[in-house]
């Protein structure tokens, strides 16, 4: 295998970076078009009610009004926000529990009615005119309160009270025979906190319809062709009538809008329809904390078998978890879990069970890690107290149970490398692993401590979901390439990550690559940007359909160059001959004597991605305060196996800012609610997430373990940057205190409880 | 409510235009002066996304009546480089990997430049305390306080010389 790259493995400056820098860059908030007007939402003040009635006459005589649209005068098909319409795999049925509005309301922030008008302020003050008769229903808000028989019905569900979907069933080898083969055998269940993604631009739409009734919606969605098959659907409409398309940027994600940017595509696009004018919608931020999806809540029970020697014999898990109003991703999130926290280690005797429950708050759907924070936080939370408890060494009793190639798992591809060992080799050099468990300032009222946990997760989202991409490399008359795929770059480095593995396949430099993504109109199908699946799938593709054009210019070049195309290479823009260094030809010569003889190469790369695990151990290293509570991060180590670093600036990037996220989970973000199912914590003001002030020295390692199944190596790595930091700080703070916490975040008022309790 | 001529200097221009009272900062600039490169991400002062420079000092546009700006100096992002020539953060920012999603970027980098317009030499403590008030999700901050840094230095040494 060719190990010297020309552009792969270069961290080259980002192609988007310098618009971005400017101010010049396109969001779907900056998109303003002739004729315009602006969607507000009324949203729902109460957690579970019937509407009676709704009376809209006084909001739409309100001059400047154009459309007012409710749930008796909009689509009747039922849909489902995030793309599982897409992606749901049978005889597993796509859960469609949602109407754009509904004459029911279940959770405070759902979606009543919308106005569309010529100025902002003037669509609220229309808000304000409608009136609404509520009758009230009986409200839960707990997931294992909800799946009770007594609990009030919320959807109906075939599978049990408010359970959407399927329950989730793993199983490998004989538990019960393991556990009897265990010398000792811990139980322990864990709670999890709703967390949210906080992108920084809200979820928004730009919806058109023009006269002959096509459709264009420019959004904030990761996933263009996902989002035009919803819409479509929604509105009876060929799809080849609807285009979706980043204008191309987009402020953030991190799962938010995996099919539909909350309703903003659906409520913009029913408003334009209405008033026969484009309608821009744009959430404000309590909107986008309220009325958009948050990481699943809930509760997660591991039980081990483990040896004397440390050697597992047998591990169950089981997940009850909080997904809220509506299903979204709430059916396939429970499988990701179950899956990911049982193959983090070898067991030979393994099973997991896991669903969601419908309860009365904000819908939980897909954020950053989709399900893999949750599974591997209590996974290895307990794994720290198994290797405090049997008297070994946390990396040890790891190092004596990690997946490793070869073994078996439950998951239907094989694991094909692991960087694991040195990730946690390195890590533990880099944080002084030694210093652990050494009383430090004893005589001070500060505590410090040190932890780690490992994790992993998927490089796209086979087998939990249907997953495949497709692109298109043309080569253009001059010899440039021009490549085309349907993914977004939400931030997460697309267009350059993409752009080199097609110069570096095709030979040519960087900036002779021009690129369109996120765009139903000019790319082939393809899934889009989750499920860290960007690079390694989409890349694929790319690399696929770099490899189709190439094999085209070698058989026209090697005619005219009297040679055969097996003798041929393309380097810096030249086809050269391997045999002869005197004989080659300039691409762009090749480009345009097929073009004179009228043809283009076309290259097409349609792939079925394998997947690859990523691994990755984290260590931090924190100061609880004794008198008020308060842990201190003071740095965190992320080593990472990546399988190889396309561009590794931006793998750094995205592991750094995957640890602060994963450093908000672990010890101050989360969104409660009151009694009556009002979210307590609505907007940047309350929601605790790290300014730069919060945030310890960070330090990436990266681990290249050149996964065979990944383009040049390359393994998912989007997601994998927060997956165990919320363990390994937790297991810090046991190591400052003494104290084993069974949930997070770690907030001040947590661990203070905790520490008077302990006097 | 009545309508007001707001007169204030944009990017160095002297400029006039009509506002409503109820007017904020971010509003004029993004919807009636197309100057979309602030950006507004909560409306509410709490995320920084939409800072701009007025009278040497970073402030978030969205919480600043317009009228308030009436003779005021205001830098936004358009005004303090060029493709050309890029300023010293916003190369640094490029060069360093300090953008991902780029919502943040533009308020991220006006708060880091009213900074080093004072200030040269800053501390680790000295940006971090700047930028507190500009809200990244994506970078985790680290290579925004490096770009930053390394900004300083080649401001620093374009000084000396």
């Amino acid at each position: 295998m060719k190990k010297d790259y020309a552009v792969v493995g270069k961290s080259v400056r980002k192609l988007d970076a310098m618009e971005k820098a400017l101010g010049t860059a396109t969001y779907t908030t900056d998109i303003r078009l002739p004729g315009m007007l602006y969607g507000k939402v009324l949203r729902s003040p109460h957690p579970h009610a019937k509407i009676v009635k709704i009376d809209t006459h006084k909001a739409e005589a309100l001059p400047g009004v154009m459309a007012v649209a409710t749930h008796l005068n909009t689509s009747k098909v039922k849909f489902n926000t995030s793309a599982t319409s897409t992606f749901t795999i049978p005889p597993l049925q796509p859960v469609e529990d949602q109407y754009i509005f509904d004459s029911v309301v279940r959770y405070v922030g759902d979606e009543v009615a919308a106005v569309a008008a010529v100025s902002k302020s003037v669509a609220e003050a229309a808000l304000k005119l409608i009136e609404v008769e509520y009758q009230l229903l009986p409200a839960v808000y707990d997931p294992i309160e909800g799946m009770q028989k007594g609990a009030p019905e919320i959807h109906h569900c075939e599978v049990g009270k408010n359970i959407p979907g399927e329950k989730i069933h793993i199983e490998m080898g004989d538990v019960e025979k393991g556990f009897a083969e265990a010398d000792y055998v811990f139980e322990h269940t864990f709670k999890l906190p709703v967390q949210k993604q906080a992108q920084l631009e809200t979820q928004a739409a730009v919806a058109q319809v023009a006269v002959d009734g096509k459709v264009t919606v420019w959004s904030t969605t990761q996933t263009p062709h996902p989002t035009r098959r919803i819409l479509a659907t929604i509105f009876s409409l060929p799809y080849s009538k609807v285009r979706v398309l980043n204008p191309p940027y987009i402020g953030g994600g991190f799962g938010v809008r995996i099919g539909l940017s909350a309703k903003a595509e659906p409520i913009a696009l029913a408003l334009a329809m209405l008033a026969k004018k484009p309608v821009k919608v744009v959430y404000d931020r309590k909107e986008d904390f309220t009325s958009s999806d948050t990481r699943h809540s809930g509760y997660i029970t591991v039980k081990t078998g483990v040896k004397k020697d440390g050697i597992f014999t047998s591990r169950k898990i089981s997940a009850t978890l909080n997904t809220g109003a509506y299903c979204s991703w709430g059916a396939e999130l429970p499988g990701v879990l179950g899956a990911m926290g049982l193959s983090l280690y070898y067991c030979p005797n393994q099973m997991y069970d896991g669903h969601s429950v419908y309860t009365n708050i904000t819908p939980a759907g897909a954020m950053r890690g989709f399900g893999s924070p949750q599974a591997i936080y209590a996974v290895e939370s307990q794994m720290d107290i198994i290797a405090d408890e049997l008297g070994f060494d946390p990396i040890e009793i790891r190092r004596k149970n990690i997946m490793r190639p070869g073994k078996d798992w439950v998951l239907p591809y094989p694991c094909l490398s692991s960087g694991l060992e040195e990730c946690m080799d390195r890590g533990a050099a880099e944080i002084d692993w030694q210093r652990r468990g050494k009383p430090t300032q004893q005589h001070s009222t500060k505590r410090r401590g040190i932890g780690m946990a490992a994790g992993t997760h998927v490089s796209n989202s086979w087998p939990f979901c249907v997953d495949y991409s497709n692109a298109y490399v043309t080569v253009q008359q001059d010899g440039s390439i021009h490549l085309a795929s349907g993914v977004p770059d939400m931030g997460t480095g697309t267009i350059t990550t993409l752009s080199q593995m097609a110069a570096e396949v095709m030979g040519v430099a960087l900036d002779q690559v021009g690129i369109t993504i996120a765009d139903t109109e000019s790319t082939p199908f393809e899934i889009g940007s989750h499920a860290s699946r960007t690079c390694y799938a989409s890349g694929t593709a790319v690399v696929a359909a770099a490899e189709d054009a190439k094999k085209q210019i070698l058989e026209d070049a090697a005619k005219t160059l009297n040679t055969s195309p097996e003798d041929l290479y393309i380097a810096d823009g030249i086809v050269y001959s391997l045999s002869n260094a005197e004989l080659n030809i300039p691409l762009s010569k090749v480009a345009v004597e097929a073009h004179l003889r009228g043809k283009q190469f076309i290259g097409v790369g349609r792939i079925i991605p394998k997947n690859a695990p990523p691994y990755l151990a984290h260590f931090a290293k924190v100061e609880v305060d004794i008198e008020t509570g308060k842990v201190t991060v003071l740095k965190m180590v992320a080593a990472h196996d990546v399988g190889k670093a396309i561009n590794p600036v931006i793998v750094e990037g995205q592991l750094e800012g995957g640890l602060a996220m994963g450093l908000g989970y672990a010890i101050s973000e989360e969104i409660k609610f009151d009694g009556k199912g009002t979210p307590l914590n609505d907007g940047f003001h309350k929601y605790m997430l790290p300014t730069a002030v919060d945030i310890p020295e960070l330090k990436a390692i990266i681990v290249e373990a050149n996964d065979p199944s990944g383009p040049f190596g390359a393994k998912g790595v989007g997601e994998t940057g927060l997956i165990a930091t919320a363990a390994a700080i937790s297991n810090a703070v046991y190591d400052a205190l003494g104290i084993r916490f069974f949930e997070i975040p770690l907030t001040e008022e947590r661990v203070y409880k905790a520490l008077k309790e302990r006097k | 409510m009545q309508k007001k001529v707001l007169q204030f200097k944009l990017n160095g221009e002297s400029l006039a235009v009509l506002v409503s009272p109820a007017d904020t900062l971010v509003d004029v600039l993004r919807d009636q002066l197309g100057l979309t490169g602030t950006k507004k991400g909560c409306g509410k002062g709490e995320c920084g996304a939409c800072t701009v420079i007025m009278n040497g000092k970073s402030v978030n546009s969205c919480i600043i009546p317009a009228l308030q700006v009436m003779d005021a100096e205001i830098e936004t992002i358009e005004g303090i480089g060029k493709p050309e020539k890029l300023h010293p953060l916003q190369e640094s920012f490029i060069d360093l990997g300090a953008i991902q999603c780029g919502f943040c970027t533009p308020g991220m980098i006006m708060s880091a430049k009213a900074l080093l317009d004072i200030n040269l030499s800053p501390t680790t403590a000295d940006i971090k305390e700047a930028i507190a008030g500009n809200i990244c999700r994506c970078t985790g901050y680290t290579k925004i306080e490096e770009a930053v840094l390394a900004a300083a230095d080649k401001m620093k040494i374009k000084e000396d010389r």
